[in-house]
């Protein structure tokens, strides 16, 4: 493995009696798109905020960068917190050359980043326009524009997908692959899976400020078992019987239908086509048969499902 | 440092793209023209009042007459006084001393309108007033000079409506006149229709109420046998007041003709004065006459403190509502990322205090602008003002003072602003700041007149009025030890309110929800973060 960017060990924050993060480790390497993952409070944005310095954690250590302070290596991290804003009377392009600026970047060079950035991702004619004359969506690409423009080695973003359009979505998504191309490590947070599957190596999932799961989407989808629906008038109870089923359950059926239809879990190495095969020896008439692999949504609901209906108290 | 430097280079920028900024450096100059404007505009455009006149006693009427004449003499002695001053040839001194006597004689005349109004205007009058003025003045006026224009009247009489019998009983005779007096019906005037200022009443029997020395007033002769002045506007006094002096001139007249006494000594003798000239020990042998510049420099360091006070208002409620729009913006949170909270903080302190000096420096360029090309008798005081300012040592105590209460109170606002998410909730955090702003402004004219009194130098002490309080001593000499000691003091706290205002920058700025308890900002304090 290769040496890791970011390293968090046992690092714990508490706000008064409630614990924001608990005994949080993981190790990022370098070059990778890393997803965190958790329902609304779960904890995301605190472990962020302790990673880039703003928060303070109350025990454990984190090495950023090789650094164990990122106000020392802040030059090299671009953050886009989750609550967006901008200053509503400056120009786009001042904006993030500002804030390239801030982060060490000589000026004229600066303004020639933020105009190649405009131009590169659907701006280039906003460069003039002041920032409160754009759209919720288009400040906020802005503003992912702006944490970006210094090239960092360590991109941080905290939900960055909110509030945009499909279409800037797979632009954003485009702008991030850019930059895990470009050897740059990307670290973003999210509630949409989709985001989280088509983008992530790996990644983390969090929910009440505990780590629940840590690793590649293969391994995360290794958690819950395959799913096959058939529908099917007769009994398919014998189906029990065959090696690799976990559990047959009833669904429900489709609308103004009598056919019944069911749910076959089999285990993640069993081939469905064996089901398959099995059904047609024992003459069972089946109308619908569908095997899906399961979606991070699955196996999201399923690690965190009931604990994520219940809000704890902050 | 270079980030600091970014940050208030962008809090200027910003801050003098906002209107609110321009209409603070505007609206200086602007106040002074039109205060200027509108004085000469008023004075020229208070409207002719007409009153009517009954003189019973038939003793009176003529000095009636004669005190609304010579206020309007008097005016137009003011008028001239101005035009000369404003439209004089420009003559160097040495001119001046070799030209002919007209210019002494006008110089005499603007002094004596100077020391003694009254006797000026006498001799005006004597001399033959307006006419003889203007041909003595013609021959030193610029050649470009307009020409002199008399003020209108403002006083002038209009006869009793026919219905009205002159020789009736008072009490009937203001009954009578009651509509017009009301404002109900007007006067018919030279043919156009005028309401009714005044009336002046005075009755037959009006010798009985002469008070004299030694004479108890008694609730019977007390009000109704004087002289009665009936109108509805009280502010205006400017009548009732030359009518009395003139009255009352013509009873001491004739009350030291009865006594046998020479007028003409007495008028003498009431001219004749002996000035107290007004020295200060502190300066050098031969110069001490105390000038009016003298005064000014005394009372300069007010106009200082007021001009600070006005200036830090402006600054720390820009970088409370600025802070507070960062917040609520969300802004801070990517500052955070980039910077630390204390490179922001000073940051925007240097930011906004740049501007606020932009201000101070385009506000006095504005006066000197207003000075320099608006020139009048009026402005003159002006720019002696200015002159004194300019040349007295009390600039780079305005500079230190200035820095060190900007600094000191910034650091408060800021630390506020840190603490709310809305201008709402600042509000009540900000009401014991602004009063402890106004105290020194309260006492700034009783410390400019007993600069080291007790007050004074206690109010030194307190760091938080320090700067204002110094400043308005700035002139007077302090002890060295108040100087030393309140300046080492202020540069402490100065310190010490950075060092705190910046532990609840850090700790509430990322803060969102209700503003915190006076409970949690003491932990803030206590806090290492």
């Amino acid at each position: 493995m290769q040496e890791p960017i970011l390293e968090l060990n046992n690092v714990c924050k508490k706000y008064g009696s409630f614990a924001a993060v608990q005994d949080m480790s993981f190790t990022i390497p370098k070059g990778s798109i890393y997803g965190f993952l958790g329902p609304n409070g779960a904890g995301k944005t605190t472990t962020i905020r302790m990673i880039l310095d703003i928060l303070k954690p109350d025990t454990g250590s984190i090495n950023i960068l090789g650094n164990n302070c990122a106000l020392n290596v802040r030059h090299r991290i671009g953050y886009l917190p989750e609550e967006k804003g901008l200053y509503k009377k400056m120009k786009v392009s001042d904006i993030i050359s500002y804030f390239a600026m801030l982060k060490g970047m000589k000026k004229p060079l600066a303004k020639k980043r933020a105009d190649e950035l405009l131009k590169r991702y659907g701006l280039k004619d906003y460069g003039n326009a002041k920032v409160e004359s754009l759209s919720k969506g288009m400040g906020q690409k802005v503003q992912v524009l702006s944490a970006v423009a210094h090239d960092p080695e360590l991109v941080i973003l905290d939900e960055p997908f909110s509030g945009l359009d499909p279409v800037n979505q797979e632009v954003l998504e485009q702008l991030i692959k850019d930059m895990a191309n470009n050897g740059q490590t990307v670290i973003f947070s999210t509630h949409i899976m989709q985001h989280a599957e088509r983008l992530c190596d790996r990644m983390l999932l969090i929910a009440k400020g505990q780590k629940i799961f840590d690793g590649s989407l293969d391994d995360a989808r290794a958690i819950i078992p395959r799913r096959v629906t058939i529908e099917c008038a007769g009994d398919i109870s014998q189906l029990r019987q065959i090696e690799g089923v976990i559990d047959i359950i009833e669904a429900t059926p489709p609308q103004g239908s009598n056919i019944k239809r069911w749910e076959i879990l089999i285990h993640e190495q069993t081939n469905p086509q064996l089901l398959l095969q099995n059904c047609f020896e024992k003459g069972l008439n089946l109308s619908h048969f569908d095997h899906t692999q399961a979606s991070l949504h699955d196996v999201f609901v399923h690690l965190v499902g009931s604990e994520a209906k219940e809000h704890s108290l902050r | 440092m270079k980030v600091i430097w970014l940050i208030a280079i962008r809090e200027y920028i910003e801050n003098i793209k906002t209107k609110g900024f321009w209409v603070g450096i505007l609206l200086f100059p602007i106040i002074l023209i039109a205060v200027f404007f509108f004085q000469t505009l008023l004075a020229d455009s208070t409207p002719t009042r007409h009153y009517i006149l009954i003189d019973q006693s038939g003793q009176y009427a003529e000095a009636v007459d004669t005190a609304i004449r010579q206020e309007q003499q008097r005016r137009i002695l003011r008028e001239f006084v101005n035009y000369v001053i404003e439209n004089r040839k420009e003559t160097d001194f040495e001119q001046r001393v070799n030209s002919a006597d007209a210019d002494e004689q006008i110089d005499q005349l603007i002094n004596d309108v100077d020391a003694d109004e009254v006797a000026a205007l006498d001799e005006w009058l004597d001399n033959g007033g307006l006419n003889f003025a203007l041909t003595m003045a013609a021959p030193s006026l610029k050649a470009d000079a307009p020409p002199f224009e008399t003020p209108s009247e403002q006083f002038l009489a209009a006869p009793l409506p026919e219905s009205i019998d002159p020789q009736a009983a008072p009490e009937q005779i203001i009954e009578q006149l009651r509509p017009w007096l009301n404002g109900e019906r007007q006067l018919l005037v030279d043919g156009s229709r005028v309401s009714l200022f005044a009336v002046i009443l005075i009755p037959e029997n009006v010798q009985q109420g002469i008070v004299r020395p030694g004479a108890t007033m008694t609730p019977d002769n007390a009000s109704p046998s004087g002289i009665q002045y009936w109108a509805r506007n009280l502010t205006d006094v400017r009548l009732p007041n030359a009518i009395e002096r003139s009255i009352n001139r013509a009873i001491r007249n004739k009350e030291y003709e009865n006594r046998g006494i020479d007028t003409a000594a007495i008028r003498e003798v009431q001219r004749t004065r002996l000035p107290v000239n007004r020295l200060d020990p502190k300066k050098q042998e031969g110069e001490e006459q105390v000038s009016v510049a003298d005064t000014i420099r005394q009372w300069a360091p007010v106009g200082f403190v007021y001009l600070m006070f006005v200036s830090l208002m402006q600054s720390v409620q820009y970088l409370l509502s600025n802070t507070i729009e960062e917040k609520s913006n969300r802004i801070i949170e990517v500052l955070l990322a980039s910077v630390t909270p204390l490179e922001l903080m000073m940051g925007k302190l240097l930011g906004i205090g740049i501007s606020g000096i932009t201000t101070i420096a385009a506000w006095l360029l504005s006066f000197v602008g207003f000075v320099y090309f608006y020139p009048s008798n009026q402005t003159e005081i002006l720019s002696q003002l200015l002159e004194v300012l300019l040349s007295s040592e009390l600039i780079p105590y305005f500079i230190f003072y200035y820095l060190a209460g900007y600094a000191l109170y910034a650091g408060l606002f800021l630390a506020i602003g840190s603490l709310c998410n809305t201008l709402k909730e600042a509000q009540s955090l900000m009401m014991p700041m602004i009063m402890l702003l106004m105290a020194p402004l309260i006492t700034m004219t009783f410390i400019a007149q007993d600069p080291n009194g007790p007050i004074a130098r206690v109010m030194s002490w307190i760091p938080f009025f320090t700067p204002f309080t110094m400043m308005n001593r700035a002139a007077a000499q302090p002890p060295l030890i108040d100087t030393v000691g309140t300046t080492l003091l202020l540069l402490l706290t100065i310190a010490l309110m950075l060092w705190l205002s910046g532990k609840i920058f850090r700790q509430s700025i990322l803060r969102t929800g209700q503003p915190p308890r006076i409970i949690e900002i003491i932990s803030m304090l206590r806090n290492r973060p």
